[in-house]
């Protein structure tokens, strides 16, 4: 199943905040990289956190090398613009960019899709850009984007914001442009959206919801869910049978003489352990049974901060998984 | 035995947890005010958090308390009563608070924000003329600017709290804010809303009024000349003419934000940080608290949603899982006879590391929480992590009641 989401020209990972899915296109950045692919990371909300799962400070609009075959931009919004002024509309870099950081905010927010399509446009501009070295002659300057998307809501826009722009303009330079990000995101062998997920509730009806709309709405497909922070259970039901026996009341003054402690206090614990480990497993079946795609599942790291440390236990346990 | 007990002092079992045990009544602590703002990152709880606080106020004062949801789970909302977002408070009857436990002494009424229309009334409120209004609410480009502009949610909660505060219909308003990743998002909205409404950055897009948009020199203006292009000339019209009439709201906003500002730096205001043990909105909590210290805003109290339950500090439980690691065979051979059944070495190893684990992890949660103490003398509460999520009133009372200094 990696495989065949490392094998995509774009993939773009989605999820509620909260549920990982920058931790997650760092590892899927990783492993791409150990295939000896030539990884470009886009971090969409330009906050530095994308980077900082691969090990580095915030990146510029620039892609910038962070690990091996690893390179990473951020859209920051004026940067973004200008670049997409520039190539779709010829318009020279603008030397005093003030007044323009200003007005970026409350004309990318009011104008319906323009955000939107400066997003998508630089990420159909990456698919599309060529380098060429002595040694390969010309080819794709990427073998894969990963796009680190905005929280759900946003994203289906985004993925339709070519279709959005295609029944506002009649024709001309911008439509074909426009037409050829519509096939992109359209071609399921190129492009892909997956979800990431957590065993919960409200995470899991999110997933959901976000899966059928994007089938519904969008013509991206849906490659994969990844479910983020599952438990599983250690010891077996008998098991914890055992303990909660030999913790009865009665057996406490021999508990204390034999084993030096008490059993009472652990019996709560494991108890509350395997009930979350249930938990967590109904919600992982939930979401099984409305997904049309694989649910890849990621075991918990207890409190593992953000980094590049972090973001490799998490490449490994794709892969062990 | 002498061999498990000469291991104690490596399992912890001189770990003495440490922030003082003795839980504060946040209820009675934070009722006492007339507002209070419930903050952290998003997914620490606050919603619920806020809707079990207001119900221990209702429980603790003879007053009118208001508790103001922002994106309730569907079945939190329900269990309040609320059925859909709109602009008619509902009242969570005395009854049902009673069948969950709970003796009320004041009423409680709950609310979902409606956001589109607390800036809707911003809008009519500030605007100088009806009609400037009413172009206004009318403009697409509003649509978009009071739903996805960064920071609108964090605004219009903002404004719903003065609203029902100024109000004088409720004695406490209790606020839940918008999920964000930053906790200070709802502190900068209003600065931010001002910056936007007060167009200083934006008078050159709306031109100059008298002459209109062919006057202006298109030439000095790539960006104008691109857009018009792109856009179409209507729309750089109506959107300066959106921007113009924005400008007007500008005094009135300016002199709200004002007063949102001194209320929440007011007496009458509490803010009640919530946040997990998760790394990201963990320093989140730090951080706003840290700033709240700074600007001397009045942080009321602490709570720490999703902790592991006490027992897991028990060192004598420690000593006990260590035990059944290190001598699996006897622990074995203990249990199958205390339990009546056999046992396995590998299942007393596996009992013993699993509580092990958790153990630890008790223990560096504890250590974590204690770094909350730096704020000072701080009302901390502790909400233990369970295995159901909470979606009825009996999940919230439970709630109230740990966040009332009773033990779960």
């Amino acid at each position: 199943m990696l495989d065949e989401l490392l094998s995509r020209r774009v993939l773009f990972v989605t999820g509620k905040g909260g549920t990982g899915k920058t931790t997650l296109s760092a590892a899927l950045a990783l492993l791409a990289a150990r295939r000896g692919r030539r990884v470009l990371c886009i971090e969409v909300d330009a906050k530095g956190a994308l980077p900082a799962c691969l090990g580095s400070p915030p990146v510029p609009f620039e892609p910038r090398v962070v690990q091996p075959n690893i390179s990473c931009l951020a859209l920051h919004p004026e940067a973004s613009l200008q670049e997409y002024l520039r190539l779709y509309f010829h318009v020279p870099r603008f030397t005093r960019m003030t007044p323009l950081a200003g007005v970026f905010d409350f004309v990318a927010n009011s104008v319906p899709g323009i955000k939107d399509m400066l997003i998508v446009g630089k990420v159909a501009y990456e698919e599309k850009r060529m380098s060429s070295t002595p040694r390969s002659g010309a080819r794709p300057q990427w073998d894969i984007i990963i796009v680190d998307s905005q929280a759900s809501g946003h994203v289906l826009p985004q993925l339709n914001a070519a279709r959005a722009m295609l029944g506002l303009v009649r024709g001309g330079i911008i439509r074909s442009q426009v037409e050829w990000i519509d096939a992109c995101l359209a071609d399921s062998r190129r492009t892909l959206l997956t979800i990431c997920a957590l065993p919960e509730e409200m995470p899991v009806a999110e997933a959901l919801e976000l899966h059928d709309r994007a089938r519904a709405e969008t013509r991206v497909t849906v490659g994969a869910c990844f479910l983020n922070r599952t438990l599983r259970t250690a010891l077996t039901p008998r098991q914890v049978r055992v303990l909660r026996q030999a913790a009865a009341p009665e057996h406490a003054e021999a508990a204390r003489e034999h084993l030096g402690g008490e059993l009472g206090p652990m019996v709560e614990g494991i108890q509350l352990a395997q009930r979350l480990a249930e938990a967590s497993q109904a919600q992982a079946r939930r979401l099984r049974a409305g997904l049309s795609c694989p649910v890849l599942e990621i075991p918990v790291q207890a409190r593992a901060r953000p980094g590049l440390a972090t973001t490799r236990l998490i490449a490994s346990a794709l892969t062990a998984g | 035995m002498a061999a498990g007990v000469a291991n104690a002092s490596q399992r912890g079992s001189v770990h003495t947890p440490a922030v003082t045990p003795g839980s504060p009544n946040l209820a009675v602590e934070l009722g006492a005010r007339a507002a209070v703002v419930c903050c952290g990152s998003g997914g620490v709880g606050k919603t619920t958090v806020s809707a079990a606080l207001a119900m221990g106020i209702v429980a603790e004062y003879d007053k009118r308390v208001m508790v103001l949801t922002i994106d309730p789970a569907r079945r939190l909302a329900a269990a309040l009563g609320l059925h859909a977002v709109g602009p008619d408070p509902i009242s969570v009857p005395a009854a049902r608070l009673r069948r969950a436990g709970l003796r009320p002494r004041g009423e409680l009424v709950a609310a979902m924000l409606d956001q589109k229309s607390t800036w809707d009334r911003m809008v009519e409120r500030h605007a100088p003329t009806r009609q400037a209004a009413e172009r206004i609410l009318a403009n697409r480009f509003y649509q978009g600017i009071s739903t996805a502009f960064n920071g609108s949610q964090e605004y219009a909660a903002m404004e719903a709290l003065y609203e029902l505060h100024s109000g004088g219909e409720y004695d406490c308003v209790v606020v839940d804010t918008p999920p964000s990743r930053s906790a200070l998002d709802f502190l900068e909205a209003p600065d931010r809303v001002n910056d936007f409404v007060g167009g200083r950055l934006l008078s050159w897009l709306a031109g100059p009024s008298r002459l209109g948009w062919r006057a202006v020199n298109l030439a000095a203006t790539p960006f104008l000349r691109m857009a018009d292009r792109l856009l179409g000339a209507d729309v750089l019209r109506e959107l300066g003419e959106f921007v113009r009439d924005l400008q007007g709201l500008y005094d009135g906003v300016q002199q709200r934000s004002r007063r949102v500002k001194s209320l929440l730096r007011s007496a009458d205001t509490a803010f009640a940080v919530v946040t997990t043990l998760e790394p990201l909105p963990f320093a989140e909590a730090e951080f706003f608290c840290q700033r709240l210290r700074e600007e001397a805003m009045p942080l009321g109290a602490v709570v720490v949603n999703r902790l592991l339950p006490g027992d897991l500090l028990d060192g004598r439980a420690a000593d006990a899982a260590g035990f059944l690691v290190e001598h699996p065979r006897a622990g074995a051979a203990w249990l199958s006879e205390a339990a009546g059944e056999r046992v396995t070495a590998d299942t007393s190893r596996r009992l013993g590391a699993a509580f092990l684990t958790l153990h630890q992890l008790a223990v560096r949660d504890d250590r974590q929480v204690a770094r909350l103490t730096h704020f000072g003398s701080l009302p901390l509460a502790r909400l233990p992590l369970a295995d159901r999520e909470v979606v009825d009133i009996e999940g919230l009372a439970t709630l109230t009641a740990v966040l009332r200094g009773n033990s779960a």
